[in-house]
């Protein structure tokens, strides 16, 4: 499962950063941020070539050492990036698909919220939920 | 990668040159040290050859080589093996020369736009080009190649040795036994066979001239004009120095030179043949280097130094003697010539000869390969997958294909280089001699690239194979990274960053960090030059960069770095990156003695909302801390360093005049005034500026002055701040400022105190103005008030209070505030290890923004505010208030009385003493006409009454006591009361009481009741004219009794009433209620007495049908009174009467209600209502009068309205006062009070308690103006403009055996109700519309005159006798006449309402 996931706001500011407690926050935040101009490339890429019809899901922008970073657009320029160990290669495409179409799913509640202010920080203890959901469990 | 000074093909021809070695004689040597060089540094300068030189190929080919580069060095020795890493002192070389390479501070940096970054950093990396070059120079040669092994020796010999042929011998045996006795493995030779070049060195100062040319003729003959050269130098003597400047080409190589053959010498000591680093010891900057390279301090020595350096060449060695003072430009030219003839004619012949050789030996080899190749692949797997060097002997022909290559490279023959690097490749891999096939493989893509006009791509796989090859297969890390360096060069020449990005990223490993550093820093900036720039990556190399560059002690590149990556990161709240580069920004910069950005820094991480947890919030605390209190002391002292914690919120500083009061003392209870507790409130600050306002226009009779600005004792950002508050002399100043701590830790500030500026008002403009900053106390003028603790938590907003007191007039400002910051120390940690720094933060409040003219809109400016730049003025009275007695809870309508002193507590005298208040009907101070000034004592009150009463009259409730009085007495023109204080003046410390009665309000709740005390000081010319007080209270007002009154005209005949001639009798009806809803507390209310008050009537006696004497209410009981009033004549002045028909009997007393509390009170109650009711018409008309046409129609309506409204208007007061018995705590308590009732017209019902105020009802917006209904006449009320009654006797017996007709004698009275002459008209005839009516009077008639037109004058009565006239005894309904009424000069006619009245009846009997 990941390591690290993060919502970005379509300035390119974090939404929401989680990593997996244990590790090193920081380098999570430098990988994430690293990762936009792939997700940038990649959009201004698909932006050319297919027009509206685009694929939410990035695929891999970047493999790391130690981690792959997978990255995923809403149609409103908001990125989700989701860190992956390389190590754990029982991991197929198609689950990172799913977990990034559950993350946007809880993320369109976050933003049906009336009490919530676009923009801000996400603070819902139900987005909260899904990601601790798909994040590594450590002891 | 950044862009570097040289272009590709010249960086990597440049990267493999020809190597020279050049073997000195001692006596040579000697000559060349006269110019502080060495005889190979005395040529490096001159080492690249401007002119185009000429060869042949193989195939007679005429090849140009342009630009050629030679290498020349002196002769090192060693007997290592080549190593596979650079060795300790390599690496440490190239670490200084990165290190002494620093960016210039002028450089103009170029700015890159990429998306909303802009990014300011300089595009060349000079550092990294002195890196790569030194690297690439200090590569230790190897057996599998030779491109940096010797190719010719020069054997150098001065001309004054005593025979210099001898010594060309030595030299030559001394070359051949370095290059063929095998006990040296370095230096290596190109080829066995090494070209001697044999020049002869003449000193032109000292040596005979004839001679050395003599030497050089005899040279010829023994070595041919091509092999040795008569080289003539130091021409100019060394005395003969100063008088003219030459240039010194050789300090931008020497620094390079010294440093290498340091590395060369501390590789091999023991080995210097021509004590070659000799004088190199005494440099200066050797000692710096060896002793402590990691010292900060000797850093900063060499980097002066080397800047000393770089500006001035002569002054790097002005200790040792400049470089080439012996030469001339002449000499220069010399030395270029015999570089040129040496590369010409000796050189390059000799290269052309080799290749050739090998030439034909590598076609023969490859001949003979083709022929055994069996042999050869057969026993391939028997090889160790690792090749060594030595696993070639040195003829196989493998190599000699190599060789050839190389040679063909070194002289840019890269065509024929690139087929014989391919060939060897094959060979190489083949064989798997893999070291060979990546040196193959490396070489083969550089001179496919570095083909004109390239015949093919560039073979990138090549390089990348190579590259893998050393670094994996031959774990050879130098090798591999030249590669790296070159084909990272040439991909970024093909704009192929992305890829020359991934290959110097790989090529980052553990072993090196200043190379990891290094690769990473032009990696980033791969990066930043793509197509589309990768901002994000730039950044985030840039910080690994920064990370090696700090591990390899590079710590002023990794600052460099780190302040690059900021602007990337820098306000994009990714605050967790952006704490953790501006803390390692913060220490480096500390660590390289840059406090001034190391404080930045770490303010930047202190100040920002950054989401770090609170140790490391408090290890950046600690951090900052230190280095401020370490860098940032100044001891000159002038000004204190600004401190970044807390943050103070400037705009929401607060600034209170006066002292801090006490609310209470004792039973007294102070004004409450302002204080800085209290919240601002826009709507109350106008409400207090309102009444100021009427206060100053009170003091001015009645004009408020032009400059008059309403008083203001607490500033903050919503008050006007544009004047400079006024503060008085002695009276203290207290400033709030508002701290935010907003770290996760808390902070302890400590001697927090004000930072001010005083300018005295007799000072001389030129005096210097006074502050505190320097620590010394000036109590003398200012006494500043010194918090010594003041704590905030974390993440807390806390308030400072700070005292000023001034003691001498002038001009104060507060700049700031000065503390000392200190981590909050938890508990038991060391007082004496906690770090407390000093420092101040300067107050800039900015004004609001202005919004007035065209500029500011435009642009943003901002008002001055000036808040905390006070004028210090001469004293002034202080007048201070205390209430005693003062209710906070009262029943509507209840009278008090309580007591207020005013005290001066200043050394002024004061003067002009007034209130002002919202509520001014609910006090009074007695009005001086009708109470005696004399302060009665709460105690002295008779029967413990508000109220001045009388003991009763004898003939009690008979007569009506009535008084008249004028409303002036109490009244006062506005609301702007005198407080009558004896002799109008306090002097200072006196002070007096004075009497006060307070009055319910009318409406039940919680009443806000403000006052504004006005006081003066009695001197004049003060720049404070007045001040205020305020005061408010809350009064909590519940319900008491509901009074509700109504009149209606009496049928009575006007000469049954008492003699009175009048417009006839009103009764008038009271009901009271008891309406109180509460407690058990509240026994029952008694009514005192009803007093009446008007101008034209006069309430008489009770005419209460019950007798009742005692009006007693308990809850929600009701009772009735009723009166009788009556109209009296109109007096001058129309004085009010006040008379009291109602007594109670329970009370021996009666309450004068003229006087002093009842009196004020009604009086002030009527002022209001009036005022109301003023109001209320005046608006309404003001949104229907819109409408132009009608005006006429409704100018005759009104006029009919007036005259009605006239007569039935009843200007009529009533006062009911009460007792109310209350129980509480067991006491019993007495409560009284009054109600007024103001009775405005006949028939309509008037309430003590004001109606509920109706919600404004929504109006429908209209655009179309409509035209107003037709105008009703108000019939109803026509109608009551003559009174009609009917007098006849009620039976009337008549014989009408006798007579049949019987005539009755009826009295019609009319009386004329109106101010007005109305024209009456009476018809007498049946009009009965209806058959049943017709039925019923059929009966009488009426006889006589059966129509009457009459005029009436105003109030007038009228008596008119009618006929009824009688067929028969019955009982007849006499009341059928029909009176008209219109007022004269009217239209309309109206028929009086007597019709509708009751039936008058008369009973006819038959006798």
């Amino acid at each position: 499962m990941a390591v690290c996931i993060a919502v970005i706001a379509k300035e390119n500011y974090p939404l929401y950063i989680r990593s997996v407690p244990t590790q090193n926050e920081l380098k999570f935040h430098y990988t994430v941020h690293t990762s936009l101009d792939v997700v940038e490339e990649k959009i201004s890429a698909v932006g050319k070539s297919l027009g509206d019809q685009r694929e939410l899901y990035l695929g891999l922008l970047y493999p790391t050492e130690d981690y792959k970073v997978y990255g995923y657009v809403t149609n409103s320029k908001v990125k989700f990036v989701i860190v992956v160990d390389s190590s754990n290669t029982s991991l197929r495409d198609n689950e990172i698909r799913s977990m990034f179409r559950k993350l946007h799913n809880s993320f369109t509640d976050v933003m049906c919220n009336p009490f919530h202010n676009p923009g801000d920080q996400i603070q819902s203890k139900a987005f909260d939920g899904i990601v601790s959901g798909m994040m590594v469990q450590t002891g | 990668m950044a862009q570097c000074v040289q272009s590709v093909q010249e960086f990597v021809q440049d990267s493999f040159v020809p190597m020279v070695a050049v073997l000195c004689s001692e006596e040579a040597e000697r000559v060349t040290r006269k110019n502080n060089l060495n005889f190979a540094e005395l040529l490096r300068p001159f080492c690249r050859l401007t002119s185009e030189g000429h060869m042949r190929d193989p195939n007679n080919q005429v090849q140009v080589v342009k630009n050629l580069r030679i290498f020349v060095n002196n002769v090192v020795t060693s007997p290592n093996r080549p190593p596979t890493a650079l060795s300790h002192a390599q690496s440490k070389i190239l670490n200084e020369v990165v290190l002494s390479c620093q960016p210039q501070e002028g450089v103009v940096n170029n700015v890159v736009t990429a998306g909303d970054y802009d990014l300011n950093f300089s595009a060349t990396t000079p550092w990294f080009e002195t890196y790569r070059e030194n690297f690439l120079q200090s590569m230790p040669a190897s057996d599998h190649e030779f491109l940096n092994h010797y190719l010719a020796c020069l054997l150098v010999v001065s001309s004054t040795e005593a025979v210099p042929v001898e010594q060309f011998l030595k030299l030559s045996q001394e070359q051949h036994r370095i290059q063929h006795s095998g006990e040296y493995t370095n230096p290596k030779w190109f080829i066995p066979n090494t070209l001697k070049y044999y020049v002869l060195l003449h000193d032109m100062s000292e040596g005979d001239e004839q001679r050395a040319d003599a030497v050089y003729e005899d040279m010829k003959q023994r070595y041919g004009s091509q092999g040795c050269y008569l080289l003539k130098m130091n021409t100019r003597s060394f005395s003969a120095e100063g008088d003219e400047q030459i240039p010194d080409p050789w300090s931008q190589y020497l620094q390079r030179n010294i440093l290498h053959t340091q590395v060369r010498t501390a590789s091999t000591p023991h080995f210097n043949p021509n004590g070659v680093s000799g004088s190199l010891e005494s440099h200066p900057l050797q000692l710096d280097i060896t002793s402590s390279s990691g010292s900060l301090h000797t850093l900063g020595a060499v980097k002066t130094e080397l800047k000393k350096g770089a500006r001035d060449p002569e002054s790097l060695a002005g200790g040792a003697g400049s470089h080439g003072a012996c030469l001339t430009l002449n000499d220069h030219d010399h030395i270029r010539q015999f570089i040129q003839e040496f590369t010409f004619r000796g050189l390059l012949p000799h290269i052309e000869k080799n290749i050739r050789q090998l030439n034909d030996q590598v076609k023969t080899l490859i001949l003979k390969i083709w022929e055994m190749p069996p042999k050869h692949f057969c026993s391939c797997p028997e090889y160790p997958k690792t090749m060594t060097s030595s696993w070639y002997p040195p003829e196989a022909p493998e190599l000699q294909i190599r060789k050839m290559a190389d040679l063909c490279f070194l002289v840019q023959h890269y065509e024929l280089a690139y087929s014989c690097y391919h060939t060897a490749k094959k060979d190489f891999l083949s064989d798997q001699a893999m070291l060979y096939a990546a040196g193959a493989l490396e070489m083969a893509a550089v001179s496919a690239f570095l083909q004109a006009g390239a015949p093919r791509p560039y073979p990138a796989h090549y390089m990348d194979t190579a590259i893998q090859t050393y670094r994996d297969v031959c774990k050879n890390m130098v090798l591999a990274e030249r590669c790296v360096l070159l084909n990272a060069e040439i991909l970024k020449s093909q704009g192929k960053y992305s890829d020359a990005a991934t290959l110097l990223i790989k090529m980052t490993s553990e072993d090196s960090d200043l190379r990891s550093a290094l690769l990473l820093e032009q990696a980033a900036h791969c990066f930043i030059n793509m197509r589309n720039p990768m901002v994000r990556k730039f950044a985030f190399h840039m910080i690994l960069a920064g990370h090696r560059f700090s591990k390899a002690g590079q710590r002023r590149h990794a600052l460099r770095c780190y302040c690059q990556a900021m602007q990337v990161y820098k306000e994009r709240s990714w605050s967790l990156a952006e704490d953790h580069i501006n803390f390692t920004i913060g220490r480096q910069s500390f660590t390289l003695r840059q406090p001034e950005k190391a404080v930045i820094a770490f303010r930047q991480i202190l100040t920002n909302d950054s989401r770090q947890t609170a140790t490391q919030q408090s290890a950046f605390l600690r951090e900052y801390l230190y280095v401020y209190k370490v860098t940032t002391f100044t001891p000159d002292g002038l000004s204190l360093p600004q401190l970044p914690l807390p943050c103070i919120h400037c705009s929401a500083t607060r600034v209170y005049f006066g002292h801090e009061r006490r609310l209470a003392e004792g039973e007294k209870q102070a004004a409450t005034h302002v204080s800085l507790d209290q919240e601002y409130d826009q709507d109350s600050a106008d409400m207090w500026c309102h009444l100021e306002e009427q206060l100053v226009a009170a003091a001015n009779r009645g004009i408020v002055p032009v400059n008059f600005q309403p008083t203001q004792c607490c500033l903050n950002s919503q008050t006007d701040n544009q004047r400079h508050p006024l503060a008085v002399v002695e009276e203290p100043i207290i400033v709030e400022v508002t701290f935010r701590n907003p770290l996760k830790v808390s902070l302890a500030l400590s001697n927090l105190s004000l930072l001010w500026r005083f300018t005295a008002d007799d000072a001389p403009p030129s005096k210097e103005k006074m502050t505190n900053e320097l620590m010394t106390q000036k109590d003398d003028i200012v006494t500043t008030e010194v918090i010594q603790e003041f704590q905030m938590g974390p993440e807390e907003t806390k308030m400072a209070r700070l005292r000023l007191l001034p003691h001498r007039t002038g001009q104060l400002n507060v700049v700031g505030v000065v503390y000392n910051l200190a981590a909050s120390s938890s508990g038991e940690m060391a007082t004496f290890d906690v770090m407390v720094v000093h420092g101040k933060q300067d107050l800039m409040i900015q004004g609001p923004r202005l919004n007035q003219t065209k500029e500011d809109k435009m642009t943003v400016r901002h008002g001055h505010d000036q808040r905390l730049n006070f004028i210090v003025t001469s004293p002034m009275p202080l007048m201070e208030i205390f209430f005693l007695q003062f209710p906070t809870a009262l029943l509507c309508g209840e009278i008090r009385k309580a007591y207020v002193e005013f005290c001066n507590v200043s050394s002024v005298a004061l003067c002009g003493l007034r209130v002002v208040s919202t509520h001014p009907d609910f006090f009074s101070f007695g009005s001086q006409a009708t109470t005696p000034l004399t302060p009665v004592s709460p105690t002295s009150a008779e029967n413990n009454s508000a109220y001045k009463t009388l003991a009763t009259p004898p003939q009690s409730g008979s007569a009506a006591f009535e008084m008249l009085v004028s409303a002036e007495d109490f009244s006062q023109p506005s609301g702007v009361i005198d407080i009558p204080i004896d002799g109008s003046t306090l002097q200072p410390g006196e002070s007096t009481q004075l009497p006060l009665w307070l009055r319910g309000p009318d409406q039940e709740g919680v009443h806000e009741i403000n006052f504004l005390f006005y006081y003066e000081s009695t001197g004049k010319g003060n720049k404070i004219s007045h001040r205020v007080l305020r005061h408010t209270v809350f009064i909590c007002a519940s319900r008491s009794l509901s009074v509700q009154a109504s009149a209606c005209r009496s049928c009575v005949p006007p000469h049954h009433s008492l003699g009175d001639k009048g417009g006839g009798g009103t009764l008038i009806f009271i009901d009271v209620e008891n309406i109180n809803m509460s407690e058990a507390g509240m026994r029952e209310f008694h009514i005192v007495q009803v007093s009446s008050s008007s101008q034209h009537w006069r309430l008489h006696k009770c005419i209460n049908p019950a007798k009742d004497k005692d009006c007693k209410l308990t809850s929600r009981e009701r009772a009735k009174l009723c009166f009788r009033a009556t109209r009296c004549k109109p007096q001058k002045g129309t004085p009010y009467r006040i008379n009291k028909p109602y007594l109670s009997a329970l009370f021996q007393y009666m309450i004068i209600s003229s006087s002093t509390p009842c009196g004020d009170f009604f009086f002030r109650g009527c002022q209001t209502s009036e005022s109301q009711r003023l109001d209320a018409p005046s608006s309404r008309t003001s949104c229907s009068s819109k409408s132009q046409s009608c005006v006429s129609t409704e100018d005759r309506s009104s006029d009919i309205t007036n005259i009605v409204r006239k007569c039935n208007e009843l200007d009529l007061n009533i006062i009911v006062i009460w007792k109310a018995y209350v129980v509480e705590d067991n006491k019993q308590l007495i409560l009284e009070g009054q109600l007024h009732v103001a009775l405005q017209t006949i028939g309509k019902e008037a309430s003590s308690l004001t109606p509920r105020e109706e919600a404004q009802e929504m109006v429908l917006l209209k655009f179309k103006s409509q035209l107003p209904p037709p105008v009703i006449l108000p019939s109803a009320e026509l109608s009551q403009l003559v009174k009609t009654s009917l007098h006849y006797p009620e039976t009337y017996t008549h014989p009408f055996v006798q007579d049949s007709l019987c005539v009755v004698p009826v009295t019609l009275t009319l009386s004329n109700c109106s101010l007005a002459q109305v024209d009456v008209i009476i018809d007498l005839r049946h009009k009965g519309t209806s058959p049943e009516t017709l039925e019923v009077h059929s009966s009488f008639t009426w006889v006589g005159q059966t129509q009457y037109k009459l005029q009436l004058k105003p109030q007038e009565v009228l008596c008119l006798t009618l006929q009824a006239c009688f067929l028969q005894a019955g009982v007849y309904n006499l009341n059928t006449p029909r009176v008209f009424a219109k007022p004269a000069e009217q239209g309309a006619m109206c028929e009086t309402s007597q019709q509708t009245a009751s039936p008058s009846l008369i009973f006819i009997n038959n006798a």
